[in-house]
């Protein structure tokens, strides 16, 4: 019996110690040190500028680095960031901008020479190419002088201030030569952004700190943390629990479960992403042979309006998306883009009647067999139409459900289709193997790269290969509006341009637009004291455009009394006694084991 | 003999035709049985290497579109990028080339990090042995330890509720029991507080010295916890049934009537007889320790080599992809043949079989 008492009290003892561990190993900063700890879902794939493309590492870039311009936290039009004004050729084809005095975060200074020594790497550097490339492919040249820039162009383009290249110091990467291979571990970093990279565990956090060079003024907070998590599950229990302050890009299902903590502001506001189908209208490569296997019907306008008919956006949203999205009546440019957003009114309208479809249809020769599937008017073909959708992905899952119940109502048979993400990629974008497909895109605020996936260059070329088209369309209206836009600089006038390729897309629909999907993102109430979103006006935080929202945020200090810095010796003390008193408690455990061992020897 | 779990059978099946050997426990047999394993583990991994090579060229998917993946590339880009990667090259010098950088531990570079595999495994493989090889020593322990009081007393209460318990938690999807951990011990409910943290090996602002040691433990509670409640089962149902074997055995009654106390005769002559199967299987087990745990990585984002398996995938990135499965290959090939020889060394009847 006392042997088992002992043996109770040990384990209680040790039990009891370790739950008091977590209690002092907690991590309080320093007292007052502000720290924000951003969650996400991704893991950085590189910290070199020139080769990152994943998501999170191009918004952390975005916090370290300047750009040449950046958009206006109001309006999202281009306003000055190292580029403190510029001016342009009356042709369009020289832009010269004028660099303002600022420091790098190791106190050289800012000049034109590192902007054009940036832009020339990519432009003769390929495995600098890697991440910006296309953005320079339009330069002709780029030069420096004192803190004038100079890029000229090979034709004129009107996204110039939009660029998205991060400006590199010379003086710090200039003796890096094999770029492919340089993954830019060296820290602290030396930048010109609000923030300094000063710490990165792979696949585990990124630490940066406040840059107190940074021309507009020190950040409010001290430092920033991105912190990775490979579960979304994960990472919503992390901000329910505190470990993390923040959390973006979240889906419908994830957002819900974050509403009705009280801790947490659950941020629901217009998206920058437009959803839409893609369908195979005759695809063709860019020397207009055709390509792929997609179902003949698909070519006729008429079966594409017919199919827009019948799709009943208004349930999809409230289904699919559990209303977190705005129904798409217009085209691929989401309408938080004020500026450049276009909607269909009046008899252009594409609503939801399912009779007006059949009408279309009955109109057009497709008749109705008798299992209730309409066939082509020369009689060959069925309506039966497969529909490519991603594996693992429950949201097209449940909108292929909806949209085959949808086409049935018309007599159109669709079937889905699920395929991993590099064969999806292939068959819906470069081998032309589908019939309907699901697509997106994330729109920048200047919106002339989504504009540009719909243009006849973008096709595969003759030997099916390269490209980067989202529908294989090629169209000679809609390539002129292009052109034009490419080449007027006056805003208003660009929009109306841009506004009539969304037109030509919306009439012809070899994309349908379906929705637009919400900037879901969670923040903790009790940790973030103001953050201002891009746009200012109900914006976005962790996804939006440029650093604005991590630059204005502000967090509740950490109460006094905490480790890190000098406090660090105390919880070292308190976690030794814990760590002392759990040994101890363990070999108590383990010795009343051991007694009994030996009594039972001598028995 | 009733193994409830197949694993423990092939090694024994394996043992069997090598063991021509004289009955003799000679030291030489055992040389020559662990040389001739060690013959057909090279076999096998020569085997593997060239299969690695045409499963991954087998996959759909080309890799260089894949990497182009959302971006806007030429087509001159990306024959450039196919020439960077020696993809342009006929198959056979491909396969030339592969074999021979895979013979000096070149393991290529990964499309998505940029940075050698080889590189990639080394760093993750700390953490995965940190998690994995705790995980299983406990799910060992404790499956050894219930196994065996279970089987001695079969029936018995304990029997059936250990027994019941721990092929619930075998059944039970990982996943599912990761995250209901998370939420329970992770973020609490109700009462109960959440001790643990949500994610990681350590905290962003981890303390030094031995505080570093306790934060690493605090991360390690709950993953290990998971992958103890869903592996420990085949421990405990292997020592069970072995040892049921054992107990209708003459020499268990011998001891017995030797007046030998019911305790000791487990310990000293039942348990020794017993351990040979699990044996077997912990050794297989070793080898997969290095794959880490894929989901148990995932759900607590622990830094491991599951973990970076699972991104391979995802992207996907070919080479890496290709890398951890070599290298998860080639341990349990090698697990496997050490299992054998440990077996032979370990059991005479196996030699005189």
């Amino acid at each position: 019996m006392r042997k088992w008492f002992a043996r109770l009290a040990a384990l209680g003892i040790a039990v009891l110690v370790a739950g008091q561990a977590p209690a002092a190993l907690a991590q309080e900063p320093a007292a007052g040190k502000k720290v924000l700890r951003v969650g996400a879902t991704q893991a950085v794939d590189s910290m070199n500028p020139f080769l990152a493309v994943r998501v999170v590492s191009t918004q952390i870039h975005r916090w370290m680095y300047g750009f040449l311009t950046v958009p206006d936290v109001k309006t999202l039009q281009p306003s000055p960031d190292l580029a403190e004004s510029w001016t342009t050729s009356p042709d369009g084809l020289t832009w010269t901008f004028k660099i303002r005095s600022a420091k790098w975060s190791d106190g050289q200074p800012v000049t034109a020479d590192d902007a054009a020594w940036t832009f020339n790497k990519i432009m003769t550097d390929e495995a600098a190419k890697t991440a910006n490339g296309p953005v320079v492919e339009n330069f002709e040249s780029v030069t420096a002088s004192g803190q004038d820039l100079t890029i000229k162009l090979k034709s004129p383009q009107a996204s110039m201030l939009d660029n998205p290249i991060p400006i590199m110091p010379k003086h710090v990467w200039e003796s890096v030569t094999d770029m492919a291979n340089y993954d830019a571990e060296k820290y602290p970093t030396v930048s010109s952004g609000p923030y300094i990279a000063v710490e990165h565990k792979k696949d585990q956090y990124v630490k940066l700190q406040a840059n107190p060079n940074y021309w507009r003024g020190k950040p409010k907070i001290d430092e920033l943390q991105v912190i990775f998590y490979d579960n979304p599950q994960a990472a919503i229990a992390g901000l329910k629990k505190g470990d993390i302050d923040l959390i973006g890009r979240l889906n419908p299902p994830e957002f819900q479960s974050i509403q009705n903590d009280p801790n947490i502001v659950a941020w629901n506001t217009q998206g920058r992403r437009a959803a839409y189908l893609q369908i195979n209208h005759g695809a063709t490569t860019s020397d207009d042979k055709p390509i792929g296997d997609g179902h003949p019907a698909l070519k006729d306008p008429k079966v594409r309006q017919a199919l827009h008919y019948a799709i009943d956006k208004q349930k999809i949203v409230a289904e699919v998306q559990n209303g977190l999205a705005k129904p798409a009546d217009g085209s691929i440019i989401p309408p938080m883009f004020k500026d450049f957003f276009w909607e269909a009114t009046g008899d252009e309208k594409v609503g939801y009647d399912p009779a007006k479809a059949n009408q279309i249809l009955d109109d057009a020769g497709y008749k109705k067999g008798s299992d209730g599937v309409r066939t082509t008017p020369d009689g060959k073909r069925k309506l039966e139409f497969r529909f490519s959708i991603h594996t693992d992905t429950p949201i097209e899952d449940k909108l292929a459900e909806y949209l085959t119940g949808f086409f049935k109502e018309i007599g159109v048979t669709l079937t889905t289709k699920k395929l991993d993400s590099s064969k999806f990629t292939e068959e819906t974008g470069v081998t032309a193997l589908f019939d309907i497909a699901i697509s997106g895109w994330s729109v920048n605020p200047d919106p002339e790269e989504v504009l540009a996936t719909h243009l006849c260059s973008r096709r595969p070329n003759a030997a099916g290969e390269g490209g980067g088209t989202e529908s294989f369309y090629c169209n000679e209206t809609y390539e002129k509006l292009y052109q034009e836009q490419l080449k007027e600089l006056d805003r208003p006038k660009r929009a109306e341009l841009i506004k009539k390729m969304q037109e030509q897309l919306y009439t012809d629909a070899p994309v349908i637009a379906l929705y637009y999907t919400n900037d879901l993102e969670g923040y903790r109430k009790d940790r973030i004291t103001s953050i201002t979103p891009i746009p200012e006006d109900k914006g976005l935080l962790y996804g939006g455009s440029g650093y604005w929202p991590f630059y204005t945020v502000d967090v509740v200090a950490s109460s006094a009394g905490g480790s890190g810095g000098d406090g660090g010796s105390n919880t070292g003390l308190i976690a030794g006694v814990v760590g002392g008193v759990v040994v101890v408690g363990l070999a108590a455990f383990f010795l009343t084991r051991r007694r009994k061992g030996a009594a039972d020897e001598r028995e | 003999m009733t193994a409830p779990l197949d694993a423990a059978e092939p090694a024994v099946q394996a043992a069997g035709p090598a063991g021509r050997d004289e009955e003799r426990p000679s030291g030489h047999g055992t040389l020559r049985y662990a040389l001739s394993k060690a013959g057909g583990a090279l076999f096998s991994i020569a085997m593997v290497i060239v299969g690695t090579f045409f499963v991954f060229r087998l996959l759909p998917g080309d890799p260089v579109r894949n990497l182009a993946q959302g971006r806007n590339m030429t087509p001159a880009q990306l024959d450039l990028e196919r020439h960077r990667l020696g993809l342009d090259k006929p198959l056979i010098d491909q396969f030339v080339d592969f074999v021979g950088a895979t013979l000096r531990l070149d393991l290529g570079t990964s499309y998505e990090y940029k940075r050698p595999v080889l590189d990639l495994i080394g760093e993750r493989f700390g953490p995965t042995l940190l998690l994995a090889g705790t995980g299983l020593i406990i799910a060992v322990s404790l499956g050894i330890w219930q196994g065996t009081r279970a089987g001695w007393r079969r029936g018995s209460r304990f029997d059936r509720f250990s027994t019941g318990l721990s092929l619930v938690l075998w059944s039970v999807p990982t996943f599912w029991l990761g995250l209901l951990l998370l939420m329970v011990f992770g973020v609490g409910i109700g009462p109960i507080p959440g001790l643990f943290p949500t994610r990681g090996i350590e905290s962003v602002d981890a303390p030094d010295g031995f505080a570093y040691l306790l934060d690493v433990g605090m991360h390690m509670v709950l993953p290990c916890l998971t992958l103890v409640a869903v592996v420990y089962a085949q421990y405990l149902l292997v020592m069970r049934s072995s040892l049921l074997e054992e107990v209708g055995q003459d020499y268990v009654t011998t001891a017995r009537a030797k007046g030998l106390r019911d305790d000791e005769v487990r310990r000293r002559h039942a348990v020794p007889n017993a351990l040979l199967p699990t044996v077997t299987l912990v050794f297989m087990r070793i080898g997969f320790v290095v794959g880490g745990a894929v989901t148990v990585e995932t759900i607590y984002s622990w830094p491991g080599l599951g973990q970076l398996f699972y991104e391979a995938v995802r992207v996907p990135d070919f080479t890496l992809m290709q890398g951890t499965f070599m290298l998860i290959t080639v341990s349990v090939i090698i697990m496997n043949t050490l299992a054998d020889v440990v077996y032979h060394w370990l059991d005479p009847r196996v030699r005189s079989a």
